[in-house]
């Protein structure tokens, strides 16, 4: 018998994992919620988002007596939808929303934690994608607690002028779904911005400038190009199919509702896809 | 297993690494070596995917990184410490991390464990101290259970408890059989945690091998002497391969020769030695010996310091 065991020549047989782990989108989907959820910042800028919203569609509805009392502005009460005054707290609702959608990009690039997502998932485009369908179910969710809110807290107000938007009403429907539409599409846009910019500064005053300061600012220049080119602004395009009195006012609403839509949809989408672009070329 | 082929990256006009190839050996810890800005991060970076090479090949397991199923499966990275949010806590973390592999939370536990970090897991990383930051980060490489480690500067800001910790860890997962591959620019670590060494200057292998043999191969053995007769002495040891340097205070070193030959030699035309000593060159003294024409960033200390006394 002339076996011979060595095992101390013998090459170590490489481990064979006890972990099971294998990538997944569902998998990736799962890691961007539970980062969104597990920061302050998130809950800070909803919180913040669902105050601001309420606080001012309250703050419109107790404006409305004055308007009864004032003869001049009677007659355009009669005109008033109520769930106007019930969204209409989305116009600034938007900043924390647009934050947050920043936030959810440049909040990995500022503290490094970007070169821990994509060494996870080195294809990339998955962590993109996963980004905004959490962030649409984060940000429609949150609409329809700040239309709730808002709704319960302005119903005294608006039953006292017969306002009270009534649900069997399609253009209760209309007003409610465009609002989550139009904070959908801005908390996409700022994620498209912040995944090219990779700067929290830059990216919030982008989106800012685009969503609230730009229609404001262009109205005062009267040239007919000037003018078009408001209507194709976010905010104005968006009054197209909400009807919010203030955007209708600035001038724009030439567009269609339904050009409305296409336009709020391509400030979702364009930014993404150079974002996503942009994304898997560049070093991280 | 990682290989790199021709592996290139360039920054604008400066090569940061340039047409490197080597082969890193499951079952082993290698140590990559350099001074900083050498090229040693950038060269990892690339072969986890975040930053592209120019041109060549890096492959981990046989595929490029990017290719595999379960990339966390694969290769464990510490790339940088603070690849953190800083507003989550270290087990939230671990679990977005996780939960992208379907890895369970008992895992995540497991490597909170493992590294030390029970007892401050639920804080927010951002408060953490540097050596908590690379148990972490030595934690998330641990997630998936991978093959392979690559581990940069992993005992950077570690107190001496957490370096001994970092060097039992990588030698037992080299002796699991896994590919083990850290980099550092402090030589005595090396000595004491790699079996294999690559050694890096400004974007280029200069040396790769068994520790002690690309000590060997930059210097040699030297022995020392020392003798009231030195200069007969050094004559007759003169010769085929043998180098003479004079030392500063009397004595001379000799490569290419055996402390048994001089002793022989001196023995033979009586000559007395006052020392005979041989002198094994340290990894510090290979090292820098490799590295002092390819260190990128020099500062003349000493230069300084006069300038500043002279004022």
């Amino acid at each position: 018998m002339t076996t011979l065991i060595s095992p101390a020549l013998e090459i170590p047989r490489p481990a064979r994992s006890v972990v099971v782990a294998r990538r997944t989108f569902a998998g990736v989907l799962r890691g961007e919620w539970i980062k969104l959820l597990s920061l302050r910042s998130t809950w800070w800028t909803l919180g913040s988002s669902v105050a601001v919203m309420t606080l001012i569609a309250l703050a419109s509805a107790q404006s409305l007596g004055a308007m009864a009392d004032d003869v001049a502005a009677a007659g355009g009460l009669a005109q008033l939808h109520g769930a106007t005054i019930v969204s209409g707290g989305a116009q600034i609702g938007v900043v924390a929303i647009a934050v947050l959608g920043a936030l959810l990009i440049t909040g990995e690039y500022s503290t490094g934690m970007i070169r821990s997502t994509l060494a996870a998932v080195p294809t990339r485009l998955p962590v993109l994608v996963a980004k905004a369908i959490a962030l649409v179910a984060l940000t429609t969710g949150i609409t329809a607690v700040s239309l709730t809110l808002s709704y319960l807290v302005t119903r005294p107000m608006l039953s006292r002028h017969g306002l009270v938007p009534a649900f069997g009403d399609v253009q209760t429907w209309q007003v409610f779904g465009g609002t989550a539409f139009f904070l959908v599409a801005a908390a996409l846009f700022a994620l498209g911005v912040g995944t090219i910019v990779r700067s929290t500064a830059a990216a919030v005053t982008v989106a800012l400038t685009v969503l609230l300061l730009l229609p404001g600012l262009l109205q005062l220049i009267r040239l007919d190009w000037v003018q078009t080119l408001v209507s194709y602004l976010p905010l104005p395009a968006a009054g197209s199919f909400l009807n919010l009195g203030d955007a209708a006012s600035l001038g724009g609403s030439q567009l269609s509702p339904g050009a409305g839509l296409l336009v709020i949809a391509a400030y979702a989408v364009v930014p993404l896809v150079v974002g996503g672009l942009v994304l898997r070329r560049r070093d991280a | 297993m990682i290989e790199a082929h021709q592996l290139t990256k360039r920054y604008g006009d400066k090569l940061a690494v340039d047409h490197v190839d080597f082969t890193i050996a499951p079952g082993s810890v290698t140590g990559f070596l350099g001074p900083n800005g050498a090229g040693k991060s950038t060269t990892m970076r690339m072969i986890v995917g975040l930053d592209r090479p120019t041109s060549g090949t890096v492959t981990v397991n046989g595929k490029p990184y990017a290719q595999h199923r379960s990339p966390l499966g694969e290769v464990g990275a510490l790339l940088d410490a603070k690849a953190v949010h800083s507003g989550r806590s270290a087990r939230s973390h671990l679990r977005t991390m996780a939960a992208t592999h379907g890895i369970s939370g008992k895992r995540v536990d497991d490597v909170i464990d493992m590294t030390g970090l029970a007892g401050v897991a639920g804080k927010r990383v951002g408060g953490f101290s540097l050596g908590m930051g690379q148990r972490l980060g030595i934690a998330s490489a641990m997630l998936g259970d991978p093959q392979t480690l690559i581990l940069d500067e992993p005992v950077n800001g570690l107190d001496p408890e957490g370096v001994q910790w970092v060097r039992q860890l990588v030698r037992l997962l080299a002796s699991e059989g896994r590919t083990v591959f850290l980099s550092s620019h402090l030589m005595s670590e090396m000595a004491q945690t790699a079996d294999q060494l690559l050694v890096i200057g400004r974007g280029r292998i200069i040396a790769a091998g068994p520790v002690q043999e690309v000590i060997d191969s930059v210097i040699g053995a030297t022995v020392r002497v020392r003798s009231p007769r030195l200069g007969e002495l050094a004559d007759l040891l003169a010769g085929d391969g043998v180098t003479l340097t004079p030392g500063d205070d009397g004595a001379i070193d000799l490569q290419g020769i055996t402390p048994a030959q001089i002793g022989d030699t001196a023995a033979a035309h009586g000559i007395p030695l006052h020392e005979l000593s041989s002198h094994k060159a340290s990894l510090e003294e290979a090292y820098m010996n490799l590295t002092q024409d390819a260190v990128e960033y020099r500062s003349d200390v000493t230069a300084a310091l006069l300038k500043g006394a002279n004022r």
